[in-house]
């Protein structure tokens, strides 16, 4: 039995879901999940839903277990913290407490086109299977940590946020996927997570959403974000992934309003025989938008690592701005970049530019380190460290940084000097 | 009798099977400074390279000893922590490692191989910023990636301060003086100038005469057609000026 068949007959096992979890289930039996003949996930590792033993999320228990070990809070942010995907509420619950205020009461929308036609169709198994939707508004300035911590026992865990950002907010958006501190590797088969989020971005509001991914060597990760922005809202993402077996984050950003902006940096670090894929969808719906894209990638041994960027400028975006660079870092015999970048233009007053690259470590900056003493070891660290450095550098708290270092630090073949790390 | 610092003997190299240089055979003592020149494509910064131990090139016969070392059996690394220094003709952007993080890891790696403890933090920048003074480099770009838009004067300046922060024993300069206005000359030459010293030797790759106003070498030699055709004090670089290389290539056959 396939996997969708698996996963339809995980979810009819369920009593009286709510109705927009059958919508969701209906909407993904119609459409079926993407394959690798779908073009914008050829470089997907979709075979590895078939290790994945059970869709259905384990039942809640009341068994009492000692709370984790989390990463240090960060000044100055609340936090949501999901525990094998279930909300913990004593640990979110200062969170909760300013945000329920505005809770939607769990509220979720109907599949939106890009749920079912489109790339997101990931986005609805989290929704036919997530045990706690949750959506909130964002009023004023607010700082909102998303923790989410897989341990590797653990069996799927599904997450739905939906965020409203009201018009002239600002939120500060951390999300965080994480081993639970303190278990070993899993034993047996895989583990799933799902998650899906969405935002909605009103009038001039800011988002700065900072995603960093350093699950458990077996876990299978498949993330959706939609986003869709109002007129001069900004939306800056700061995308690294950096663990779990396989994962693919498939990014849709729609610039509706006149004046919206969008600054994504992504940084992907495989090695072993690690998956690692993103799509970003970018779509300039209204004049003098702007969007920048900026992704690095490093395979380290046998590992894959594959960005698109899909950025296509309507007839109704005249005087927008389009810039995009892509570039990969082989580091392996059996390792694997693809990049694929894409620029549909159908208007012609814009201003675009955009490159991809992928290569091996240039054996002429090689060659000068090392003439000045630095052992090979040494060089190939340092210069996978600068090829990084782009992204890292502009990640922010500083503890974020460190925490984000460190993990892409474990994904390199050589590991970098410790003054390197912040 | 004391043992030159470099010794070259019927060195011959090819590069992806076309012979390069064909027979140079060169001897430097500490506290000599050698001009090697010679028109275009004669094998000068060939030489320069495959003595700092770049890949691709391959040497076909002969040796290089460095201060009694077997050179050519050294990986780069040990080449210049050993005391060696090439300063590139083309210094590469780094972007991402900055000029400080590089000049101190330089310096570690030589001291670690003198049996030396790494500098304290303080002393480093207070050397580095004394020798930038020299170089009249601003203290912004140590914090700056390596080269990183640099100008072309401001890329040969900075290799002068890597070597003034190493103190080699032997700097070989490979057309260090090409792309430098007649002011970043003579600072450059005042770096190269304040290396000299009876431990160190300097060998300067160029094509012009100009240079040699500002850094006074002992011998000059002429590279064509991959050997050394012509060998002199620095009254022969002031021939070279007059007259060109066709008088001396006359007499020199094709490299085989």
């Amino acid at each position: 039995m396939n996997a969708l068949a698996r996963i339809l007959e995980d979810f009819g096992s369920q009593p009286s879901p709510a109705a927009a979890r059958l919508d969701a289930a209906q909407a993904l039996r119609e459409h079926s999940l993407p394959t690798r003949h779908d073009e914008n996930w050829h470089y997907a590792n979709l075979r590895a839903l078939e290790s994945i033993p059970r869709f259905l999320p384990e039942p809640s228990t009341d068994t009492a277990r000692a709370p984790p070990m989390l990463p240090a809070h960060l000044p100055g942010f609340e936090r949501l913290v999901y525990l094998d995907g279930r909300l913990d509420p004593q640990l979110s619950a200062a969170a909760l407490a300013k945000l329920s205020a505005v809770n939607l009461r769990g509220a979720t929308g109907t599949a939106s086109p890009f749920e079912t036609a489109g790339d997101g169709r990931f986005g609805l198994l989290a929704r036919m299977f997530a045990p706690q939707p949750l959506a909130f508004q964002v009023r004023g300035t607010m700082a909102l940590e998303v923790l989410s911590l897989i341990s590797p026992e653990a069996g799927a865990n599904y997450t739905e946020l939906s965020l409203e950002l009201e018009a002239g907010a600002r939120l500060e958006l951390i999300e965080r996927s994480c081993a639970i501190p303190g278990t070993g590797p899993g034993l047996s088969g895989s583990v799933l997570g799902c998650s899906a989020l969405s935002l909605q971005q009103h009038v001039g509001s800011q988002l700065m959403h900072t995603r960093l991914q350093q699950v458990a060597g077996n876990a299978v990760l498949y993330d959706t974000v939609s986003s869709r922005l109002a007129e001069r809202a900004s939306y800056q993402l700061r995308h690294l992934a950096a663990g779990g077996a396989s994962t693919r984050s498939s990014v849709q950003v729609q610039l509706q309003g006149p004046g919206a902006s969008v600054d994504v940096r992504a940084l992907a670090a495989a090695q072993d025989a690690q998956y690692c894929d993103a799509l970003y969808t970018i779509l300039h719906e209204a004049p003098a938008t702007r969007s920048h894209l900026v992704f690095r990638g490093i395979a380290s041994e046998r590992a894959h690592v594959a960005c698109s960027a899909d950025v296509q400028v309507t007839p109704g975006a005249p005087g927008s701005r389009v810039l995009q660079s892509l570039r990969g870092l082989i580091d392996g015999k059996g390792a694997e970049v693809n990049l694929r970048p894409r620029l549909t233009i159908n208007t012609d007053d814009i201003q675009a530019a955009h490159g991809a690259t992928t290569g091996r470590l240039d054996e002429d900056l090689l060659f000068y380190l090392l003439s000045r003493g630095l052992t090979p070891a040494g060089a190939r660290s340092l210069l996978k460290w600068a090829f990084l450095s782009e992204i890292l550098g502009a990640l922010g708290p500083a503890p974020l940084r460190k925490a984000a270092e460190s993990a892409v630090a474990a994904r390199l073949s050589d590991a970098p000097a410790a003054e390197l790390l912040q | 009798m004391s043992i030159a610092l470099l010794q070259i003997e019927n060195l011959a190299v090819s590069v992806a099977g076309t012979p390069v240089l064909n027979g140079v055979s060169l001897e430097i003592n500490a506290g000599e400074v050698h001009a090697i020149m010679g028109p275009n494509g004669s094998g000068k910064s060939t030489l320069a390279h495959v003595l700092a131990g770049r890949p691709g090139y391959e040497v076909t016969a002969g040796s290089a000893r460095f201060d009694g070392m077997d050179l050519l059996a050294l990986a780069p690394e040990e080449r210049s922590r050993a005391g060696l220094f090439l300063g590139f003709q083309y210094p590469v952007e780094i972007p991402g490692v900055n000029n400080a993080y590089l000049l101190k890891a330089a310096l570690n790696a030589a001291r670690r191989h003198r049996g030396e403890t790494d500098i304290d933090a303080f002393d480093f920048l207070t050397l580095v910023r004394a020798k930038m003074h020299t170089m009249h480099i601003d203290d912004a770009l140590l914090a700056r990636g390596v080269n990183e838009g640099f100008s072309g004067g401001e890329k040969k300046r900075n290799e002068i301060l890597q070597m003034l922060v190493l103190e080699p024993r032997l700097a070989i300069l490979d057309e260090t003086d090409s792309g430098l206005d007649i002011d970043a000359l003579k600072i450059v030459s005042q770096g190269i100038n304040g290396l000299r010293s009876p431990e160190r030797a300097v060998v300067l790759v160029t094509h012009y005469q100009r240079l040699l106003d500002h850094v006074v070498p002992d011998r000059v030699h002429v590279l064509a057609r991959g050997r050394i055709v012509r060998s002199g004090g620095r009254e022969l670089a002031l021939e070279l000026e007059r007259r060109g290389y066709d008088w001396l290539l006359e007499a020199v056959p094709e490299v085989a």
